[in-house]
């Protein structure tokens, strides 16, 4: 009497793990070199992953927060135009009618126009702004790149700061006098006097080499705009809800005749530069997993050739082409696994190190802070990333895998079994 | 049922060497009933191999048709002729062919895993047929701890352990010392006459020749009359 089989795929799942994993122990240094190289690969994957991510939040918030802010609101057109024709004529109502809308952190109110910086010798094109002194240290972090003097003293109408840059332009320093003009509705020209007070030094060109920054309420009287603004700026919880609260924004303020901008939607080039980063990351990845899976693949296929008789064995004693193949596959599952563990644990581990401390690439500051980066990179370990690449890996991995399998389920048994 | 387990009928198989055409199979017909014990003499060269892969389905004649237990080996596909092995064949081969990564008892039980049989089920049975030729005592000890006669035990308690409708023993002794061969086939005599298995070997040793209920001679691809002694 004959045993019928039943069940076989799933029963024979702890026969393919056992038979897999003590053939890998059989060579224990090819093994070892396989797994490490592996190891190598998915640490250096996972650490430069974790530094791409580090990267583009350093991008993203330092764009955002260095004078962007995370969403603006505008009257319709006045991202396109920037003329002062087109303004918020009653602000406070704005923040009113928003100011209950879940993950706004922190909002305030600017003046933005473009006009003519002078001083006793010179004059140059600025990007002048007028702020809240206060509120604008909770937004953006203009005031924590004050390199000499203070940020806007308050009470003081007639402070200015303006990047270091541009000073240098007009040949002036702290207490020196500067003349700003503008354009102001109506077609006149109308000029202002300030003392300058700070001067700020953030790395990112705009700012440094074209901005001047002063009090709001000197602003309005100066352009003859009463209590109008040009922007509505805010400071979301997180980056994650830029784009909801946006939207809930734009609920909120229907014919009202308002545009709601998100960051990237202001500066586009920000995003872009961010998406190229990511990409050439992502390139870079690639690469290292063709590699790592060639290994595998040249591991794999020795192995198999090795193996011939014993396939051809296992085919005479009843195993179908089918399982001869899920039992190779099995084989480099557990091989990537060994290597892709190993390897995540060095990688995730070097990344959160690092995240701690940071990795300091100030030899190439300049460089850095012209896209918004940070001298110090710190790396930032994330879900989705990290599990982007193990499954990438494991995808790679059993690819990899199919071809020997392939070949194994593909032999005849007769002939199998007179290889030596 | 038919006392018929293996009906063969003009199995050719030719195998080519440069522009040579050379007959290993040249029309052999052959009927081998349920309980035979079968031994397939002849000189190397002479079809004995391919016969006997033939009969195991692990490879695949020119022409010619073959039957057994009662199913058309040639009509089926690899998966099929596998999943055949499985069920109504056992192999006992010269190079003894054992996994070498797994135990004896592992080795045993492997097979029986393949056919869906419990874990706890498939160890004692394959400690039972350990036992049964001898290996009470080696069920954790690997292919290489073990002498060439003792894995070729396992080996037939591997091919036994599914209760097949046939074993199939390619020079079973070639690689053993006469003591050891001699000691294996009168096991696999006693096998046969308990359990009424029915056994083919191939083989050119005159110990296990000696040893045949059926004598099949093979020469140059053809069977010579049918010999009963």
């Amino acid at each position: 009497m004959s045993f019928v089989p039943s069940g076989l795929p799933m029963d024979n799942l702890s026969i393919y793990l056992k038979l897999g994993w003590r053939n890998l122990c059989l060579h224990p240094l090819r093994t070892i070199l396989t797994a490490a190289a592996l190891g190598i690969g998915i640490a250096a994957l996972t650490f430069l992953s974790a530094m791409d991510d580090g990267w583009m939040q350093q991008i993203k918030t330092n764009f955002a927060l260095t004078m962007t802010g995370h969403i603006q609101i505008h009257a319709e057109g006045f991202e396109d135009s920037r003329k002062l024709a087109q303004r918020i004529t009653d602000p406070q109502a704005v923040m009113k009618a928003i100011s209950n809308i879940s993950g706004i952190q922190t909002m305030t109110r600017r003046v933005r126009v473009s006009g003519l910086a002078s001083s006793a010798g010179a004059n140059a094109g600025a990007f002048i702004y007028g702020v809240e002194p206060e509120a604008e240290q909770r937004l953006s972090r203009l005031a924590t790149f004050i390199s000499k003097g203070v940020w806007l003293p308050a009470g003081d109408q007639r402070a200015a700061v303006l990047g270091d840059g541009l000073a240098d332009r007009l040949g002036i320093g702290i207490g020196d006098k500067l003349v700003l003009m503008a354009s102001v509705p109506g077609g006149d020209i109308a000029s202002e006097v300030f003392r300058v007070r700070g001067l700020i030094h953030s790395g990112v060109m705009d700012v440094d080499d074209m901005s001047v920054i002063v009090p709001l309420t000197t602003a309005q009287q100066w352009l003859g705009i009463g209590q109008a603004v040009t922007d509505i700026v805010i400071r979301a919880d997180s980056f994650e809800r830029v784009t909801p609260l946006a939207g809930n924004l734009k609920t909120a303020l229907v014919g009202q005749g308002m545009e709601v901008l998100r960051w990237f939607d202001i500066d586009p080039m920000a995003q872009q530069w961010a998406d190229f980063a990511d990409a050439y990351t992502w390139v870079v990845l690639l690469i290292v997993i063709i590699v790592v899976l060639a290994e595998v693949l040249n591991t794999m296929l020795m192995s198999m050739h090795e193996r011939v008789r014993e396939f051809g064995l296992m085919s005479a004693l009843g195993v179908t082409p089918a399982q001869v193949f899920s039992m190779v596959v099995w084989e480099t599952v557990i091989l990537v696994l060994i290597g892709g563990f190993s390897g995540f644990m060095i990688g995730g581990g070097l990344s959160l190190w690092y995240g701690e401390y940071g990795i300091d690439l100030s030899q190439f500051a300049i460089a850095f802070s012209f896209m918004y980066m940070d001298p110090v990179i710190h790396p930032l370990l994330q879900a989705d990333s990290v599990l982007r690449i193990l499954g990438a890996a494991l995808f790679g991995a059993i690819i990899a895998g199919l071809i020997p399998a392939w070949k194994a389920s593909r032999l005849e048994p007769a002939s199998a079994l007179r290889e030596l | 049922m038919s006392d018929v387990l293996i009906s063969a009928s003009g199995l050719t198989r030719y195998y080519e060497s440069g522009e040579l055409k050379v007959a290993a199979l040249d029309g052999v017909d052959l009927l081998i009933e349920r309980g035979a014990y079968v031994v397939l003499a002849g000189r190397s060269g002479s079809g004995k191999t391919t016969l006997l892969n033939m009969l195991g389905g692990l490879d695949r004649p020119d022409s010619g048709s073959l039957v057994i237990a009662g199913q058309n080996l040639l009509t089926m596909s690899s998966a099929g002729r596998a999943r055949f092995r499985l069920c109504h064949l056992g192999f006992v081969f010269q190079a003894y062919n054992l996994i070498r990564v797994l135990s004896a008892r592992e080795n045993v039980a492997y097979v029986l895993q393949l056919q869906g049989v419990k874990k706890k089920q498939r160890f004692q049975l394959a400690d039972q047929w350990l036992a049964r030729v001898g290996l009470q005592g080696f069920e954790n000890r690997r292919p290489d701890q073990m002498s060439g006669g003792q894995q070729q035990r396992v080996a037939v308690a591997r091919a036994l352990a599914t209760e097949p409708d046939l074993v199939l023993a390619d020079e079973p002794t070639a690689n053993l010392d006469s003591h050891t061969g001699e000691s294996l086939m009168d096991l696999m005599r006693k096998l046969n006459e308990e359990r009424c298995t029915t056994f083919v070997i191939a083989s050119h040793d005159p110990a296990v020749i000696a040893s045949a209920r059926t004598l099949i001679t093979m020469q140059d691809g053809k069977i010579a009359p049918v010999e009963t002694l």
